[in-house]
């Protein structure tokens, strides 16, 4: 388990999240969005930002390279 | 003393200077193993130094007891008059939570106040500021015995005032924010970090806004033992809050680095505090008719302008993290209440909607920031229009919300476009800070700070339960009677019940 600092855009606060090392950095995004949830509806298509950098979506967790208590951001995707 | 056949007694200015400065020069003890300059505070200067040290608000003893007692018995004939149960029953029930959320935070950090006004009665460097100080001391008390009388009254009608005395005894996450916070301000500072951050900063900067503005609005909501509470309390520390301007006065001649970066470092504490306890007061629980400006303009006009002013007078710039507060005055305390009523089962006072004629005061007010806020309230309700009525937890976070590694709140400044969230990794830990200015605090002092383990690491240490519920009851202390709910159980008459979600 990998205790992250998640900050969704359009939210008024940073979260908690646990994460696995093997989800991906698409499902990390979802886990975000749902426990924002009650204050921002989730986005269809969101960017993850890990260290100013876009994370590909399909790659793990462990591979993007966070690891404990690191800050990532989910943005909505720009077009 | 006696005054010889035909010379006058000394008029009253004279006499209260003399009756003040009462010390004299050690001769039997050296004067720094008098005032050890690890608890007298630096810089250490010499007695002469300390000469000059004067501020404009003399008394003496019997003066001060005199205008006590008289302020107490005024205090006492309003509470007799309109502070019992049934009147409190009257008021706008969004009201009387600002008033849990004063009465728990303010009584024992008083208490913590007379400790270190006690420090400065024995460690100032002046006799006249060891004099004042003592004053303070007695001050203090009387604002720690205030509320807990005044407020006991209240809870056999509503448990949450109960609070007004467990709150520092518990692992509650704002009262590990409030104790770290209080045990640096008051119980661990020296006389002179404690005169600038307490007497100057937080006393002087920050006074009228409780002084003036929640005042008035308290006595507009109808709470006038509130209104006197506070007036009664308010008028103490703009007495003794002057003892500060005088000790940075000496201070800002002899290191004025050192005071700029403790007046920069104690303002935004300060801010930090006043913002989520008197933010949500004056744009949340204040009926709308009841409030006469917003929190951002009693803050533009109170604190800001004669803060500034008051900076200038002593040679000081305005804190290097300028532009960062004014920005933080349009969204903080919005992003923290917002952060909260979602988390309101965490804390022990209740929460309110803010309904369409409260958001368009709130759009009018904050033209900034409001856009990005008014979504989330948006998106509140339209849970409540969908969730049962009185189901509290329909409307309500599940995750583990996260806190800053030096004030301890929950990580909520910049904006939501972009929170202002800064990762730290000193000495092989990372740690985690809710703004720049709280970061720069900690890397100043490490050593100060770097022990303490804020919510998250307590539970990532196991000293704390991971799943929320068990957090809120077995390490917040809170039970389903006291913990904060919505105040009309969601159901307003401006909401459509069984709306779908948008």
């Amino acid at each position: 388990m990998i205790p992250l600092y998640g900050f969704l855009e359009g939210d008024t606060i940073g979260l908690l999240i646990l994460a696995q090392p093997e989800d991906t950095i698409e499902e990390l995004a979802e886990k975000l969005q749902a426990s924002a949830a009650v204050r921002v509806k989730p986005m269809e298509r969101v960017t993850v930002l890990y260290k100013r950098r876009a994370l590909d979506p399909l790659v793990t967790v462990a591979r993007a390279g966070l690891t404990a208590l690191d800050r990532f951001d989910v943005v909505a995707e720009r077009s | 003393m006696a005054p010889g056949k035909g010379a006058g007694v000394l008029k009253r200015e004279e006499w209260l200077d003399l009756a003040r400065d009462v010390g004299w020069e050690p001769s039997y003890v050296a004067e720094d193993e008098l005032y050890p300059p690890e608890i007298a505070g630096r810089p250490w200067l010499p007695g002469p130094a300390w000469a000059s040290w004067d501020e404009p608000y003399k008394t003496s003893y019997g003066e001060y007891v005199a205008k006590q007692h008289e302020k107490d018995n005024s205090l006492y004939a309003v509470r007799d008059t309109v502070g019992r149960v049934e009147d409190y029953r009257k008021l706008d029930p969004a009201w009387t939570n600002g008033l849990k959320l004063h009465a728990a935070t303010l009584p024992l950090a008083e208490f913590a106040a007379v400790i270190g006004n006690l420090r400065a009665a024995r460690f100032g460097r002046s006799s006249a500021w060891r004099t004042m100080a003592t004053f303070g001391a007695l001050d203090e008390l009387r604002h720690t015995h205030i509320p807990l009388l005044l407020m006991h009254e209240l809870v056999r009608w509503d448990r949450q005032f109960d609070w007004t005395h467990r709150f520092y005894h518990s692992n509650n996450w704002v009262a590990i924010a409030a104790r770290h916070l209080i045990d640096e301000l008051l119980l661990g500072a020296n006389p002179i970090e404690f005169a600038v951050a307490t007497n100057f900063v937080f006393e002087t900067g920050f006074t009228n806004l409780q002084f003036v503005g929640l005042a008035a609005m308290a006595r507009g909501a109808g709470d006038h033992l509130f209104e006197k509470m506070v007036t009664s309390i308010q008028s103490d520390e703009a007495r003794h809050a002057q003892i500060g301007g005088a000790v940075l006065r000496i201070l800002v001649q002899h290191d004025r680095a050192y005071a700029q970066a403790l007046v920069d470092k104690w303002f935004w504490r300060s801010w930090l505090l006043f913002a989520v306890l008197t933010g949500f007061t004056m744009d949340y629980f204040t009926p709308l008719q009841a409030r006469t400006q917003s929190f951002k303009e009693f803050m533009q006009e109170w604190v800001v302008e004669q803060f500034l002013q008051s900076l200038a007078e002593h040679g000081l710039e305005k804190p290097w993290y300028w532009e960062t507060f004014l920005e933080s005055l349009d969204y903080y305390h919005h992003m923290v209440y917002a952060s909260a009523y979602t988390y309101r089962a965490s804390v022990w006072f209740n929460f309110v909607v803010p309904g369409p004629d409260e958001r368009a005061w709130l759009r009018q007010k904050y033209p900034r920031s409001w856009s990005e806020l008014d979504p989330i309230w948006e998106r509140i309700s339209a849970r409540w229009e969908r969730a049962d009525p009185g189901n509290d937890f329909a409307v309500h976070g599940t995750a583990i919300v996260s806190f800053c590694d030096l004030c301890q709140l929950v990580l909520c400044n910049g904006t939501p476009a972009r929170n202002s969230a800064v990762v730290l990794e000193h000495q092989g830990k990372k740690r985690i800070f809710c703004s720049e200015p709280c970061r720069w605090i900690f890397e100043r002092e490490p050593e100060r700070y770097a022990s303490h383990d804020e919510v998250v690491k307590r539970v990532l240490a196991g000293q704390a339960p991971a799943n929320l519920i068990a957090l809120v009851q077995r390490y917040f202390g809170l039970t389903y009677d006291d913990w904060g709910k919505d105040a009309y159980g969601g159901r307003y008459p401006w909401m459509r019940a069984g709306k779908e979600p948008r």
